[in-house]
């Protein structure tokens, strides 16, 4: 465990921030500080305490974050950048305490570039604020990640994001095409494919777009993006189908995305136990009849005439294949209503099946079309050992979904109920242990610990290095001579070897 | 005017179930199974009204979200028919 700064110290390094911050970009009390001590992803509570940091920065400048990022190197104090802050692998939490640097107000609209289709806009904004403004010039940045409502540019950047339509319009890495960074040591650089703000694709220079995302704050701040804007699509279709058999919806998934359907968006794959917890509480499926054993959903964006050929040839593979419709009003609804869980209290289940309010939780992997019936069964396995040991702990099934237009990998996910009220040292152990195992059952099946919300927590980060082999001490070594003061996000993917 | 009746308010229709697990009260609207409710969670009492206003307001959140990401949409019944038809068509039995 931490101790919190001395008080003495903090009341220097605010003296510090305050030479170039104005009195209101720096923020002391145990309010802001206790509210960025966590993400949604569980944690333990009884530790909460440990997470605190020292103190709060939101600055409106990227000159404000150099200068914030400056001081936390005169005091060698740790500073972690915070953007949307939900993120579900704990980039944001301060494991160390230090500063965080809330970048919430950076969130104006620089540029719209309406012959270069590009926006240019400060990290703070959201992408449905974003989108909002875009509409009325017919354009829209389609990242769409579950957390679309709440999360923000810049948690894009720092965690490589994976959006729910990226095999249409790519993800966050192909979405982004450059952006101002302040580096560990305060100075402020330029991120892109060459030197070029808004250029798509460069041979100039080492790539350093793709190193310098998805580092979770590790090797530095992003500020300011300029983003590949699409046109806002004439129109969308979405379907649902249910299955009798898991078997049955796995071949359609893959078929629906090797069908090299132009305006393909996306397809999800729910097996049995993600079924049976939507029986629970979700209208859309309490009523299903038991035959319905797994679902499979798909989604197409583009011009109308190309959409509806596109979804036309979706429903003839599926209906081919034995898939049922289930009609427009649930496909409709439940495709709306796919950022929900963070919005949405969940009532997990006991082992004697009374209802609990429980967190919601995902492990995620990328993982081979090949691979996922095993992976499926191997991971069901690890969380029904847990919840036999820990009754605090609930099976919500698993989602697969494409991550690209070939149907090469998914991210495949199961997500898991946690008491989080009721958590315990020994049951939070518990949960580490299954997440490392979870993590390793990837690794086995030749996939990665994570597709979409990076693997630096607890449990699966120690097998990192395992995954990135020699990757890993390139890693180590990028991360010393960027940050030689280990102040930015230390702890983190296990890089204070570096300095050992 | 109609004095507000608060009984009326806060009884809810009879409950039908649906489930092992859910019972409805309204249309299209479903409640976890009280005797699931016992242990951990307790049910609460809910204004008719306010179940009703959730329940819309959902509804106009979803459309919202449609309008938000496209023009318009693709009705996947209407290419189901077109589907069926054309495969009723090339098997020859029309």
């Amino acid at each position: 465990m931490i101790d919190p700064l001395p008080q003495t110290t903090v009341d220097a390094v605010v003296q510090a921030l305050l030479r170039v911050l104005p009195p209101d970009e720096v923020l002391t009390s145990k309010t802001d500080r206790m509210n960025r001590a966590r993400v949604p992803a569980p944690f333990p509570v009884h530790r909460w305490g440990e997470r605190v940091p020292d103190l709060v920065v939101l600055p409106r400048s990227s000159a404000g974050v150099a200068h914030a990022v400056k001081v936390a190197n005169d005091f060698k104090i740790p500073i972690v950048p915070r953007d949307g802050g939900t993120g579900l692998t704990d980039g944001a939490m301060p494991e160390r305490r230090g500063i965080v640097l809330d970048l919430k107000r950076l969130n104006e609209i620089h540029e719209i570039d309406l012959e270069n289709r590009t926006a240019t806009v400060g990290v703070g904004i959201n992408m449905l604020k974003l989108n909002e403004v875009l509409s009325p010039y017919g354009l829209i940045y389609p990242d769409d990640p579950a957390s679309y409502p709440c999360s923000l540019i810049g948690g894009r950047i720092g965690t490589s994001g994976w959006s729910l339509i990226g095999s249409r319009y790519g993800h966050s890495r192909d979405l982004v095409l450059s952006f101002e960074m302040v580096t560990p040591t305060g100075e402020i650089i330029f991120i892109g494919d060459g030197g070029g703000q808004k250029v798509s694709k460069s041979s100039s220079g080492f790539q350093l777009k793709h190193l310098f995302m998805g580092h979770q704050g590790t090797l530095g701040i992003a500020t300011r993006a300029t983003l590949k804007l699409h046109p806002k699509p004439e129109a969308e279709f979405s379907a649902f189908w249910a299955f009798s058999d898991f078997d049955t919806a796995y071949k359609t998934v893959g078929a629906l995305a090797r069908a090299g359907i132009a305006t393909f968006g996306g397809a999800v794959l729910f097996d049995e136990w993600k079924v049976e917890y939507l029986r629970r509480d979700d209208e859309a499926y309490i009523p299903q009849p038991s035959s319905v054993r797994a679902l499979v959903c798909a989604a197409a964006y583009g011009n109308e005439d190309e959409t509806r050929a596109g979804g036309k040839r979706m429903m003839g593979i599926v209906h081919r294949l034995g898939g049922r419709y289930l009609g427009d009003e649930i496909s409709q609804g439940d495709w709306a209503a796919r950022h929900d869980r963070y919005a949405t209290p969940l009532h997990g289940r006991t082992l004697n099946g009374q209802a609990a309010l429980m967190g919601w939780h995902c492990e995620d992997a990328a993982i081979n079309y090949t691979n996922l019936p095993a992976v499926r069964i191997a991971w069901h396995e690890i969380i029904e050992r847990l919840r036999r040991k820990h009754d605090l702990f609930d099976d919500w099934g698993m989602f697969s979904y494409t991550s690209g237009n070939t149907g090469v990998d998914y991210l495949t996910e199961i997500d898991v109920g946690i008491w989080e009220q009721h958590l315990k040292e020994e049951s939070w152990l518990a949960f580490v242990d299954a997440k490392r195992e979870i993590a390793a059952v990837a690794l086995a099946h030749g996939g990665s610990i994570s597709a979409c919300h990076g693997s630096c927590r607890e449990g699966e980060v120690d097998l990192v290095p395992q995954e990135l082999g020699g990757g890993y001490d390139v890693m180590l070594a990028i991360k010393k001579v960027m940050d030689p003061n280990n102040i930015m996000n230390p702890g983190k993917y296990g890089l204070d070897r570096a300095y050992a | 005017m109609t004095a507000y009746q608060y009984d009326r308010e806060n009884t809810p229709p009879r409950a039908i179930k649906v489930t092992d697990g859910a019972i409805t009260r309204f249309d299209h609207v479903y409640e976890v199974a009280p005797e699931l409710m016992q242990e951990n969670i307790t049910q609460q009492s809910f204004p008719n009204w306010d179940t009703l206003r959730i329940v819309h307001s959902r509804a106009a959140y979803l459309a919202w979200m449609h309008s938000h990401w496209a023009g318009k949409i693709v009705s996947g019944e209407e290419l189901l028919r077109e589907v069926i038809a054309e495969q009723v068509f090339a098997s020859g039995d029309i």
